[in-house]
């Protein structure tokens, strides 16, 4: 078994010791009072014993937490007392990612997550290793996961691949620097198994993880290139700095709405004080008990831009730290990547976990005409928003429109939209919201001394331009292998789903369409369940054209797993060949 | 198409009966504490809810169908919005059975196949005898080795 960095061991204690310093303090209060003989005095004795105990169980923690790289498993055994050991699987690890926060970084430390589908939880957790450890072990893992790949074609067949091989070429060099020779390499003939185990006790791995710069794809495996030509890290996408600007002022974060909520309500009196400041000028009021009505409407129209500026700005610097230095690559069939200024991500997706490809655009984007890409797997991701992870933040958008016909190997789609009627539920549907808004300022005119509450009505004008706006944004395209959903008009999501990837399919009918004739399908893949997250939906279509989707998308799930099953039949008798 | 066991509408209006109790008790907390609500105004909402909450039981009792397709179980449900899924064999990931103590009660047991899927991930067909349930489950999970393609999670 393998232990953590040393320096996890001082983490530990220290966490635990202060953990641990409060249970005898909050003890001795409660006990105190209830018992005579206790006394409150003892209080730092206690305390120095429970911080004393804390550190004992931080460091026997550290000794009693373990970790292997095993043939068919990745192994960790943890707890001090109650002893927990966990075996996973290669073939049923999704993601591999390395996290570094700054000060992590400064010691030269990383956090390596083991993400598997299923359960609401990080399987795997090591805080903390070794930089280097840490690349290796991503190494380590994304060989042995095609190790088992590898096997388990050996045994059933060939081409099960999400990706096809023309995915290697998903955007093709970019810098005729990186005009390397390697791309011939990629599906190069890998080491036979019983080459696997000697290597991997191997000291002078070369890194190519974060915080080293070696990205640049050197390789674990350029020392061993004579014996074997283990694949090379092929450079797909780089973030330039012109994408990585674009990309922090036209995307908005609702954490920075969070954040700044939170500051608003740890230091109300001195921001109010500072909005006081910002609106006198203006003419608001000198303090918040004497004012006008005119001035208190300055102030807070003044307060209001104030507060939208500074969430924007916090909003723009929270997405440039993240994706600083973005780059994704491809390593034999998963895809790895990096990212962060400050903390850094590192993670790998191998290919055929892959669910479904996400193109993301939001109206700011889309008038400059730049798009993102996102992919889906069944695992969580380091964003939390389920198990999406960005493989292009943002770049042109018929050159994401590129890499998603590479990816994923779909048909450019010749989009259907659902009829006219939709429209007309949505007019009905933003019809009652603008009239409880003007309800509720009805409502609000009746306890303050505003008036005029009729003046809301001017909210009825963005109706029908909202319900417009979302009709022209669902779109839908039946395609031979695929199934493209589109919808959304703030964050528009083209989504591609392989038949392949379905789970199940829906078709709901709620009275309101029931009565028109209309339904939405539901297409649902495997992913981890996230309160933001909706399954692909096409919505409002005519209920014979939804059946009819419907129908198709089952047929195809079988003849896709027959097409598979054939193969695999195919690679067995070359196998025996 | 198969339906569910008749005995479920029982249970269905049991969930009515405790839906309208619970507006009641609500309905006298405000009399109580907050304003006068008229004894006839908690006795007609109770009875609404009531009346609403049966006919909801009857008419999704009417809806409620199941079917095992060539290639997946298919459910037609919902009584606001109605609904029609199919979960395709190859995509189960286990079968339950399962009954709570009414259902017990009833004889009645419910079978839930789960999927690797986010919505619906797990699909629920209350309401069938005991013994039809398990044969269910049994069918279900062989289909479901049956139809094992390489693992798409």
């Amino acid at each position: 078994m393998n232990r953590l960095h040393p320096l996890s061991a001082a983490v530990y204690a220290l966490q635990y010791g202060f953990v641990w310093l409060w249970i005898p303090v909050f003890l001795l209060v409660v006990l105190s009072g209830i018992f005579d003989p206790v006394r409150a005095a003892w209080m730092p004795i206690f305390a120095v014993i429970g911080f004393a105990l804390g550190i004992a169980y931080g460091v026997a923690y550290y000794y009693r937490f373990g970790y292997r790289v095993t043939e068919d498993t990745f192994d960790v055994a943890s707890g001090v007392f109650a002893r927990r050991s966990r075996e996973i699987p290669y073939g049923r690890i999704q993601n591999v990612d390395i996290r570094q926060g700054v000060v992590q970084r400064l010691i030269g430390l990383a956090i390596v997550s083991i993400e598997t589908a299923g359960g609401g939880d990080t399987e795997a957790s090591l805080n903390f290793v070794s930089e280097a450890e840490a690349t290796r072990l991503q190494n380590e893992i994304r060989r042995r996961t095609a190790g088992a790949r590898d096997r388990r074609r050996g045994r059933t067949g060939t081409s099960t691949s999400a990706v096809s091989d023309d995915g290697t070429d998903l955007i093709g060099p970019r810098r005729p620097s990186e005009m390397r020779d390697d791309g011939t390499n990629l599906i190069g003939p890998r080491r036979p198994p019983e080459m696997r185990d000697d290597a991997t006790a191997d000291p002078d791995l070369e890194s190519l993880g974060p915080g080293t710069g070696a990205g640049e794809s050197v390789t674990d495996w350029e020392t061993h290139a004579d014996t074997f030509a283990e694949p090379r890290q092929k450079r797909l996408f780089d973030l330039n700095s012109r994408e990585l600007l674009l990309y922090s002022f036209t995307s908005f974060r609702p954490a920075a709405v969070a954040a700044v909520l939170f500051v608003f309500f740890l230091a109300t009196d001195t921001i109010l004080e500072f909005f006081l400041a910002m609106a006198q000028p203006v003419g608001g009021p000198a303090d918040l008990e004497t004012g006008t009505t005119g001035s208190y409407g300055v102030l807070t129209i003044v307060s209001l831009i104030n507060g939208i500026v500074i969430t924007y700005l916090l909003s723009v610097a929270y997405t440039f730290a993240t994706y600083y230095d973005f780059r994704l690559g491809r390593v034999g069939e998963d895809f790895v990547y990096e990212r962060g200024l400050l903390q850094r991500y590192s993670g790998s997706i191998p290919s055929e976990k892959v669910q479904s490809v996400t193109v993301t655009d939001n109206p700011a984007q889309r008038l400059i005409g730049y798009a993102g890409l996102w992919v889906e797997t069944a695992g969580y991701g380091p964003d939390s928003s389920g198990g999406s992870q960005s493989a292009v933040p943002l770049a042109r958008r018929d050159r994401v429109y590129g890499f998603t016909e590479n990816l994923t190997d779909v048909e450019t789609p010749a989009f259907r939209s659902p009829p006219t009627l939709a429209r007309r539920r949505y007019l009905v549907r933003y019809g009652l919201v603008g009239a409880a808004i003007v309800a509720i300022a009805f409502a609000i005119t009746q306890v303050t001394v505003l008036e005029r509450w009729y003046l809301a009505a001017v909210v009825f004008a963005a109706v029908p331009v909202a319900a417009h706006l979302r009709y022209v944004h669902l779109e839908y395209y039946v395609g031979d292998e695929h199934l493209v959903v589109r919808r959304g008009f703030w964050r528009r999501r083209t989504t591609v789903i392989p038949y392949y990837r379905i789970q199940t399919v829906s078709t709901r009918r709620s009275i309101f369409q029931r009565r028109l004739g209309l339904a939405s399908l539901v297409v649902d893949t495997a992913s981890s369940q996230s309160f933001f997250w909706t399954a692909p939906t096409i919505y409002d279509v005519y209920l014979e054209d939804g059946r009819d989707v419907h129908r198709t998308s089952r047929k195809r799930l079988q003849s896709a797993l027959r097409e598979r099953a054939d193969a695999d039949d195919s690679g067995l008798s070359v196998d025996f060949t | 198409m198969e339906s569910l066991h008749p005995r479920i509408r029982l249970l269905w209006i049991g969930q009515g009966v405790i839906t309208a109790a619970v507006f009641g008790v609500v309905l006298a907390a405000v009399d109580r504490w907050l304003l006068e609500v008229p004894t006839t105004a908690l006795a007609a909402v109770v009875g609404l809810v009531f009346v609403l909450g049966a006919a909801y039981a009857i008419r999704l009792y009417q809806v409620w169908q199941f079917e095992l397709q060539p290639d997946a179980l298919y459910l037609e449900r919902g009584v606001i919005t109605f609904v029609e899924t199919a979960v395709p064999f190859v995509r189960v990931q286990h079968v339950d059975t399962q009954f709570g103590p009414i259902e017990r009660a009833l004889g009645l047991s419910s079978v839930v196949v789960y999927t690797a899927g986010s919505r619906n991930a797990d699909v629920r067909i209350p309401g069938l005898p005991p013994t039809r349930a398990r044969e269910l489950q049994d069918t279900l999970r062989e289909l479901a080795v049956e139809s094992e393609a390489d693992d798409a999670v």
